[in-house]
């Protein structure tokens, strides 16, 4: 039952992918402009648009670009990056992609690691204490910082920590080679920026599911049983509330890899959503596809398994009716 | 030295014009020459340079798309580091003066179609190769190649051969006289490269190598040890990134994350010099934000319209309040002061005078227009709200359709009736205007034609006597400033703003920083 799932979930994906892409390709060509007049903006001409088109190969008509880029994709290769490629640098994209990848797994990988046990924690901590003034304290400053933008978030750190305080640098400036404390206090502010925003949900909902659980009937046996509220807590209510929870520590994941682009354009922090603004800017459009894939690859993994422990974390969905 | 200082502070902030200033100077005592330079140079009065150190440049705009190909190169970031790893066969420097760099010297025949380049010996490229004649043919034929990309063809159109007569020499023939080529071979796209080349980050001769380049994110540089010339090359090295967010790229350098940053608007100016750890860089240049009215369509050809455009424009207060006080007075021709002797000074300032503005639109028969705006410039959107509001109150309804700069080039400007433009400045008044309003002008963005224009523009470059020239050139903005489709309210000032321990930077009005070209010029107090 369980394969059947896992198969039919990855068939489903693939498709997902490619409606993705081809969503993307038309976006794309309907904005104005292709990359040759883009790249020469205010100084392009119609000679030198063309040479530069002729140059990038975009002399094509548009769906056999696509086709050609959907042959190349199914035998593994991303294409070249347009973009550089009119001084015969043409950068394959994989290469283009690698540094930032890289960089934003990076920053994703910390933010989770301190982010996810951090509000699974206060988020427990709330729900084992609903109503008193800690709990207030947690609703209402998570609330707040959930209507706040994560600019405003990121403008105010750098505000207090860089200009005011003079403890850390306000843009992120990666040399590729620091290592301990010293990359540390580089990644500290988007990573803080990021917690900040990512926490707040997370908090929210362990709070709201685990009190959810705690008002069932089996819960009430337990206490009538006389099991400590904090055993009550951890062993019979928070693994049946873990479908939610992981729903929503995925879905922050995912953003992160892929929709943090405001908090990576404030730190000029160069990670994979800067660039799918900048390609989509220059319609560099193998570069564009390339960023949404990836982004749309992680959305459709994460989502597959936070759906798996879900499954698995309630019996109910192993049998639909 | 105190008294000079208020009035810089006094000048910047637009409290005097430029020659009030230059009469407070004569009072104290300063040559006018001196005083000219203390207009734009914030550090006249510093000491003797230090070497060592590096500093970061942030740029405003990078992208997969920035390149090491000088030719290809399209905005700052690409600008500065053609400066920084390559040099060109002549260079503009303070004063607009021209100086000669890869080219020894370099003499003009009578009637200006014949140029000899003596290319200068001993001369290494990054890679060790020897510059010679022929790389600087190849370098140049590039940009006049069936199929070439490059911005500044235009530039080359007379341009009959470039041919190496022998090792070292190198021979220019164009089709018609063009006594401005000098100025034009200064362009950072007309840098020269090593021939056939293909590793672009050893093409140059520069003060600086490439170690690092990655694009859309940063480059890092380091002293070339082999340099031809002794021009400090003070710094040991810098980084040229850039920081798309205005408000993100003034806080790294009010945080110390950054030495240098170009464009702050005029709204920060304040904030950056408050800190006293900070400087503003406030250069007087053509760039120039306006309206262009297309006048081979309606509404722009009715010419009452233009004119009445024109007299509803607040110039004053454009500069004084939108650009507090960092900007000039558009005349409606691109040949601002910025221009030295080619601007006339004759022409009387065109005033905000709206009975008169009345007048031309009702002659018109228009009671309403809509105008395509894009933060193209920094202030002409506030620029286009004042004109909206000033049009109002005598009875005519200007709509401004705000539309994104993402693709404005392409879709919007040249396109659209009413719109606005941005343009840089450009080595000479011939250039500018030639490329703006010449009959072979890629960018005649208003579609103004006129034969009397053409005879000018091809007389003036001929013409070798200082006085008739600048009668032509006259002409011309007169032509330029009653009979086109552009309006030109205000030309801006390159505003850039720097650790105020980093000295040494030129006025060339041309681009950031002094032109682009501070690399091997500016230091950093220890």
């Amino acid at each position: 039952m369980l394969w059947r799932a896992i198969v039919g979930r990855l068939g489903l994906s693939i498709v997902t992918l490619w409606v993705v892409s081809v969503l993307i390709f038309v976006g794309t060509n309907l904005l104005p402009g292709d990359i040759a007049q883009i790249m020469l903006g205010q100084t392009a001409t119609p000679e030198n648009t063309e040479a530069l088109r002729v140059k990038l190969g975009l002399d094509k008509p548009a769906h056999m670009q696509y086709l050609v880029w959907l042959g190349n994709i199914a035998q593994g290769d991303l294409g070249i990056s347009k973009a550089g490629l009119g001084a015969g640098l043409g950068t394959p994209i994989v290469e283009v992609l690698g540094p930032r990848v890289t960089n934003t797994l990076r920053l994703t990988a910390l933010v989770a690691v301190i982010a996810i046990p951090f509000s699974l924690f206060i988020g427990l901590i709330a729900a084992m204490h609903p109503g008193t003034q800690l709990d207030r304290t947690v609703t209402f400053s998570t609330l707040s910082l959930i209507s706040v933008p994560d600019f405003l978030v990121a403008t105010f750190l750098v505000l207090i920590f860089a200009v005011y305080l003079g403890w850390l640098p306000s843009i992120v400036f990666l040399r590729g080679n620091e290592t301990g404390w010293v990359l540390i206090k580089t990644l500290a502010m988007p990573t803080l920026t990021l917690i900040i925003v990512a926490s707040s949900q997370i908090i929210r909902m362990t709070r709201a599911t685990v009190l959810n659980v705690m008002s069932s009937p089996y819960i009430e046996m337990a206490i009538l049983k006389g099991v400590p509220r904090k055993k009550i807590i951890l062993r019979h209510a928070l693994l049946n509330a873990i479908g939610p929870i992981v729903n929503v520590i995925v879905l922050n994941l995912a953003w992160l890899v892929g929709g943090v682009v405001v908090v990576e354009i404030i730190f000029a922090y160069p990670g994979l959503a800067k660039l799918m603004v900048e390609a989509v800017l220059l319609r560099d459009l193998p570069l564009v596809q390339a960023c949404a894939m990836i982004f749309c690859g992680t959305y459709v993994v994460l989502i597959f398994l936070a759906d798996m422990a879900s499954i698995l974390s309630n019996p109910r969905l192993r049998h639909p009716k | 030295m105190k008294e000079i200082k208020t009035f810089q502070q006094m000048y910047r902030d637009g409290h005097v014009n430029r020659r009030e200033f230059l009469a407070a100077m004569g009072a104290l005592g300063v040559t006018a020459a001196t005083a000219g330079s203390f207009l734009t140079s914030s550090s006249a009065l510093a000491a003797t340079p230090t070497r060592g150190g590096s500093v970061i440049f942030a740029s405003n705009l990078h992208g997969p798309d920035d390149t090491l190909d000088p030719l290809l190169g399209t905005s700052t970031i690409d600008y500065t580091r053609a400066n920084a790893g390559c040099n060109g066969l002549i260079q503009i420097w303070n004063d607009m003066s021209l100086n000669p760099e890869l080219a020894e010297e370099w003499s003009v025949n009578s009637n200006a179609t014949e140029y000899m380049f003596k290319i200068r010996k001993g001369v290494t490229f990054h890679d060790g190769h020897p510059l010679e004649a022929a790389d600087v043919v190849w370098s140049m034929n590039r940009h006049i190649e069936d199929g070439s990309p490059s911005s500044i063809g235009s530039f080359f159109t007379l341009v009959e051969e470039w041919k190496a007569i022998d090792k070292y020499t190198v021979k220019l023939t164009l089709s018609s006289p063009d006594a401005d080529m000098p100025y034009k071979l200064t362009q950072p796209q007309a840098k020269i490269v090593k021939k056939h080349t293909t590793n672009w980050y050893k093409c140059g001769t520069g003060p600086y190598l490439v170690d690092e380049f990655q694009a859309g994110v940063k480059s890092t540089h380091s002293r070339n040890p082999n340099y031809w010339r002794d021009t400090g090359q003070h710094l040991d090295g810098m980084e040229i990134t850039a920081i798309t967010d205005p408000n993100a790229r003034l806080n790294a350098l009010l945080a110390g994350s950054v030495d240098m940053v170009i464009t702050p608007s005029a709204k920060m100016i304040k904030k950056i010099e408050s800190t006293g750890k900070h400087k503003v860089l406030s250069v007087p240049s053509g760039v120039y934000g306006g309206i262009c009215c297309l006048k081979n369509t309606a509404p722009g050809d009715n010419d009452d319209l233009v004119q009445g455009l024109r007299y509803i424009q607040d110039r004053e207060r454009i500069v004084r309040k939108f650009l507090k006080g960092h900007g000039t007075l558009g005349n409606d021709h691109p040949i601002n002061i910025s221009y030295g002797a080619d601007h006339c000074h004759e022409l009387p300032q065109i005033p905000y005078d709206p009975d008169k503005a009345k007048w031309h639109l009702n002659k018109s028969g228009y009671s309403t227009a809509e105008l395509f705006v894009a933060p193209v410039s920094g202030a002409i959107e506030d620029t286009c709200l004042l004109m909206q509001a000033n049009l109002k109150k005598i009875g005519f309804d200007l709509k401004l359709k705000k539309v994104p700069t993402d693709g404005y080039w392409g879709a919007v400007w040249m396109k659209e009736p009413l719109n606005v433009v941005s343009w840089n400045m450009r080595p000479t008044a011939n250039s500018m205007m030639g490329i703006q309003f010449g009959p072979n002008g890629n960018w005649n963005d208003t579609y103004w034609n006129s034969d009397r224009m053409g005879q000018l523009l091809k007389d003036s470059l001929a013409e070798t006597d200082a006085a008739k020239r600048h009668e032509m050139h006259c002409e011309m903005q007169k032509l330029v400033s009653t009979e086109s489709g552009i309006i030109i309210p205000y030309h801006t000032n390159i505003l850039d703003a720097h650790d105020s321990k980093i000295h040494g930077f030129s006025n060339v009005p041309l681009g950031a920083f002094g032109g682009n070209g501070w690399a091997e010029h500016i230091w950093k107090e220890a």
